[in-house]
């Protein structure tokens, strides 16, 4: 060509790679061009102080998420329970495995968000945990004891939703819970009232490090500490509508028929969990195996999915979490996309079998125990 | 010009014979697994089903093809046999007798290859056992939403219990070698290999799962590649299973390969192996009888085009349609992985040269890349209707003349040429004349696009603007519709179309292979390709100026945006400066190399793999020099003897070249020598390193 260079007569990339530098080409544009910059928070989401002038400001409802899947349960949780406009505080506790975009998102629907890390605090916990490393999950629970800005507080596990009004449950005492499906002469730990208190989160923290739990969870801690439940005061017996697991609704359906409708917490036992399911928008149901009780009877779960998809989506979106949503896409997945599930490694070991239901679940722990070079000491083993 | 006519054959040669290369087919028995095995769903199809007849040629009787069974494919594609080799129908015997059906036939294609289907639906009720087993031995699970990589692990685990039912039966030999194509088979590869069977196995990727999703993103990629954590990438994508999948198998294969050397860069960083052998993707490459007959067909499609471009520009027919030259760039609508922003951005710059050089060229640009569209726009259609009434005209007034004239010349008379018009004829023209008038620009686009003010093309040319004005002379038609040969605008297909054109220009940014700039070659058209398509790759390492052979390959990965736009702009500038004889001089090479691209040829890099696996699984019975790496270096197509009609910058001061200049050149160019110089050199077998040799000494241990 002849000598003089093109005079551009415009300019170019607008829509193309980003520019290197013309004398450096290999100097790194920036990694990821033009991901969309969401504006300013806007939308269904009003600030909860207006929406609520009585509130009760020593009072609240606690909950905990310990992974980003379960920050989208106490998502749906804390909405349905704005919903029922509660007037008693909204906090949430999580762990650092939580991703801080999906903290910012929790933030908008809760009170306090309180970053819990049993393994920074050096304290009596982090001993306990030292002592009993399978209680991991346990004992960040027990920190909710620590919350004594409030008077009182029912705890609500993140995979529970309210379907009314229940601030009725702040006239219960310590320690007031439903009984548990599989075995009714336990409460259930995932909704309880108590009153928060150091000299109780003490001692069973002791009692933790002494004596464990006996079905490895916060449920057999609970039940063996406050172990008068079953017998004394029937007034901290809550009825079963405060904590109905989703699996009752087929192990004794004429019940479930009679006193159904009165339902005021659902709450989803079982290793799959909302999140975990495929929601077709445009027919508003779910998709899966029959076989699948909770899909037989998906009324709960379709309850789920609403409170999700109108309350809980539009904030994502807003955060850049999600993308615009195509129907008919796994919601989950989508939402799944930014969310780092990692576990730590000192949180209580799976066995091989848990650890292939999260893969299956599309949750695998590719940060931690799945990554490749895991997966390939593993194939390594039978190539010579 | 101080340019290397003197390089002669010899000094090519330096190459090792590829004879030893054949494996002693008849005591090994060859497996192909892949999921588009008589089964369309991508381009692995294409790879496969061209160069079964290479393969078939070669492995006859003992070549089988493993691939998914569903109804609708075999019913057009696959004739029902019983397997001829009674352990193949033992084997199958076994697995149907556990309920899983099993069929076996012939492909009819090209080469009839033997094909072996699983129903991946009769046998789904295995699922939970085998992904069990697949967890067992991989610790790799399967989300149950996958219903893709459901399949595959029934696929593979369906491909690993059949090759174990049959390897059981030999001892010594047969010996079998499986060669996986894509993730999707690979879980087969992972099985074989955790229960030892004595199988040689070979996984070839053709693009990888994570660069794929990396680019769709529109990712800064190449610049990047180092810099990826992997796993947290795919984690994130939600892909991570399947990326081990293909992981696993990459690390579980005897042989590793890919298609490009571009892909091979890329596997290197996204799956942390490199390639043991580049495979790249060949054509069925069909010869014609008559020599140039690929020229005479340019020629008259050329024809067809220039119809077409008549009507679709009347009114402003102000070039020369002899001076006018057709690009095109086609493929799937990815606005930036196929580089139509740069092409268009070139097509800027190409444009102002032009001007500035008042060169008389003009160059038309057809976009052939589906959209949605809501049919042919008027405008469009009314241009070929004038074009129509045009001709006819014409033909009126012709027909009248001639009687005229034939009555004069009956008469002994030479017609007074004044007359022989008539008032009636002048203003019959006069009328159609009048009728192409026209107030607007000749369109951009051919159809209604449904989404018009968001199309990324259209709005790249708004922002450029290049409307088709008289002063410009580059001018660009938007066919977003695939070619047909119904079309009532542009009645060619594919194929035909672009015998008629004059270049392809394909500057992708992401093109594992690249079909589209290979089939050009082999139709003898050149093409712009880029160093980040596996056929750009492939072309640099085989011809030594690969532009005297018409294959353009602009620097997408080394250099900025800018840079490489205004390659391709010189590129694109320097191929307008040809004249005819130049051109047509270029289009005989590009056609020569036809022959590189040919699987006859490209076979052999699946050869050498075959044998690197048997090497590696069967060390004591097939040997192979352990130390080279195979290379593809030592053979290349030369410089052309003549020097190359591209005026490429670097030669040329001035764009306008002498006729002297001309004179000279053409005098050095002598087809025939120069083809059969060319052909000599293709017919030399590819150099796969060492590896061949000492292994002639081999040779009778095969057959103890």
């Amino acid at each position: 060509m002849a000598g003089a260079p093109p005079a551009a007569p415009r300019g170019f990339l607008g829509a193309g790679r980003p520019p290197a530098a013309t004398d450096a080409p290999l100097l790194a544009p920036p990694l990821y061009k033009g991901r969309p910059q969401r504006g300013p928070d806007r939308g269904r989401c009003v600030s909860r102080t207006d929406l609520r002038s009585g509130t009760m400001a020593d009072q609240s409802f606690v909950t905990l998420a310990t992974n980003d899947s379960y920050v989208k349960g106490a998502l749906v949780l804390g909405s349905s329970l704005q919903q029922y406009r509660t007037t008693r505080k909204l906090t949430a506790l999580i762990t650092p495995q939580v991703s801080d975009l999906m903290r910012r998102v929790l933030e908008k629907v809760f009170d306090e968000v309180i970053l819990v890390n049993v393994l920074d605090s050096g304290d009596s916990a982090h001993l306990a945990l030292m002592k009993r490393p399978e209680l991991g999950v346990t004992l960040t629970k027990l920190h909710c004891w620590e919350l004594t800005q409030f008077s009182k507080c029912v705890f609500m596990d993140a995979d529970t939703m309210v379907l009314s009004n229940i601030d009725e449950l702040f006239e219960r005492e310590e320690l007031s819970a439903a009984p548990d499906p599989g075995w009714p002469d336990c409460f259930n730990s995932g909704v309880f009232v108590y009153r928060p208190s150091i000299e109780t989160y003490s001692q069973l923290l002791q009692f933790a490090t002494e004596k464990g739990s006996f079905d490895g969870a916060d449920q057999g801690l609970l039940n063996t500490f406050f172990s008068s439940w079953a017998t004394t005061d029937m007034s901290k017996h809550l009825p079963f509508i405060y904590n109905l697991s989703s699996t009752s609704v087929y192990s004794y359906l004429p019940a479930f028929k009679a006193f159904g409708a009165n339902t005021k917490v659902v709450h989803f036992l079982g290793s799959t969990k909302p999140w975990n399911y495929t929601y077709d928008s445009r027919t508003k149901s779910i998709k899966g195996n029959m076989d699948d009780p909770k899909i037989v009877h998906p009324e709960f779960l379709n309850m789920w999915w609403d409170t999700y998809i109108a309350d809980v989506l539009p904030l994502l979106e807003q955060h850049g979490i999600v993308k615009e949503i195509t129907p008919g896409v796994n919601m989950a997945e989508v939402t799944e996309a930014v969310s780092h599930v990692s576990v730590s490694p000192l949180l209580p070991t799976e066995s091989s079998e848990e650890r292939k239901e999260r893969w299956e679940q599309g949750q695998a722990d590719y940060m931690g125990v799945d990554s490749f070079d895991n997966i390939k000491k593993k194939l390594d083993t039978y190539l010579q | 010009m101080p340019l290397a006519r003197s390089l002669s054959m010899t000094s090519l040669n330096g190459l090792l014979q590829c004879e030893d290369e054949d494996l002693p087919v008849e005591d090994l028995l060859l497996f192909e697994i892949s999921w588009e095995v008589t089964n369309k769903v991508g381009g692995i199809y294409t790879v496969i089903q061209t160069k079964a007849k290479t393969t078939a040629d070669e492995w006859g009787e003992n070549y089988f093809l493993i691939g998914p069974y569903f109804e609708q494919n075999v019913k057009t594609q696959v004739e029902f046999t019983e397997p001829p080799n009674p352990a193949v129908k033992k084997a199958m015997d076994t697995m149907k007798s556990q309920g899983c059906q099993v069929f076996f036939g012939r492909w009819l294609i090209e080469g009839s290859p033997y094909v072996l289907l699983f129903d991946i639906g009769s046998a789904a009720w295995n699922l939970d056992k085998w992904k069990g087993e697949f967890w067992e031995v991989s610790n790799i699970g399967i989300p149950f939403h996958d219903r893709e990589a459901n399949d595959a692990v029934i696929f593979g685990s369906l491909t690993a219990w059949f090759l174990k039912e049959l390897s059981c039966q030999f001892d010594d030999k047969p010996n079998i070698i499986a060669h996986f194509h894509e993730w999707q088979a690979g879980v087969g590869l992972i099985l074989s290999r955790s229960q030892k069977l004595p199988v040689a196995t070979i996984f070839t990727t053709h693009a990888t799962l994570l660069g794929r999703y990396l680019c769709a993103a529109n990712i800064d990629f190449y610049n990047n590649l180092d810099q990826f954590d992997i796993d947290k990438e795919a984690g994130e994508r939600q892909i991570y299973h399947r990326y081990c999948m293909e992981r696993a198998s990459v690390h579980c294969a005897h042989v590793f390969t890919t298609v490009s050397q571009i892909t091979a860069t890329e596997a290197e960083h996204m799956l942390k192996k490199s390639p043991d052998v580049v495979t790249p993707n060949g054509l069925n490459i069909k010869k014609f009888s008559a020599m140039h007959e690929f020229q005479n067909l340019h020629s008259m499609y050329k024809a067809r085009i220039q119809e077409f471009i008549r009507g679709h520009f009347y009114g402003h027919l102000d070039f020369d349609l002899d001076k006018t030259l057709f690009f095109f760039i086609a493929g799937r609508y990815e606005f930036s992985n196929k580089g139509a922003d740069m092409f268009l951005e070139a097509l800027s710059r190409l444009n102002f040269l032009l001007r500035v050089h008042k060169a008389d060229v003009t160059v038309i640009v057809f976009f052939i890349m589906p959209a949605k569209t809501n049919n042919f726009n008027v405008e469009t259609l009314k241009g070929q209707a004038v074009r129509k009434q045009l001709w006819d005209t014409a033909q009126s007034v012709k027909e009248k003349f001639g009687r005229k004239l034939y009555n004069a010349l009956l008469k002994g008379e030479i017609p007074d040429l004044n007359k022989i018009l008539d008032r009636d004829d002048i203003s019959i023209m006069k009328r159609a004349i009048f009728s192409t008038q026209r107030h607007s620009l000749p369109p951009v686009t051919t159809h209604n696009m449904i989404d018009d003010s968001n199309d990324p093309i259209l709005n790249t040319i708004r922002r450029i603007g290049l409307f088709n004005n008289r002063t410009d002379r580059v001018k660009v038609i938007l066919h977003p519709e695939f070619l047909s040969s119904t079309s009532p605008l542009l009645p060619l297909d594919y194929e035909e179309f672009v015998r008629g054109c004059h270049l392809g220009v394909f500057p992708s940014y992401y093109e594992p292979w690249g079909y589209t700039p290979a089939e050009c070659t082999v139709m003898g058209i050149p093409s712009v390709t880029t160093n980040l398509s596996g056929f750009g790759c492939f072309m640099q390492e085989h011809v030594a100026d690969p532009e005297a052979y018409g294959i353009y390959i602009v620097d997408r990965r080394f250099r900025s945006p800018d840079e490489s736009c205004n390659q391709l702009t010189q590129f694109l500038y320097g191929f307008c400066q040809q004249n005819r004889r130049q051109r047509i001089i270029q289009r005989n090479r590009t056609e020569r190399l036809s022959d590189l691209l040919d699987w006859k040829y490209l076979g052999r890099y699946y050869m050498h793999a075959r044998h690197l696996a048997l090497s590696r699984t069967f060390p004591d019975k097939f040997e192979m020099e352990p130390s080279a790496p195979p290379k593809t270096e030592g053979f290349r197509f030369p410089r052309p003897s003549s020097v190359p009609p591209s005026p490429s910058v670097s030669q040329h001061s001035s764009p306008h070249h002498s006729e002297a200049e001309d004179e000279d050149e053409d005098e050095r160019y002598d087809e025939d020598e120069e083809a059969e110089r060319d052909r000599q050199n293709i017919k030399s077998p590819f150099s796969l390193g060492a590896l061949p040799q000492g292994k002639k000494k081999q040779h009778g241990e095969y057959r103890n």
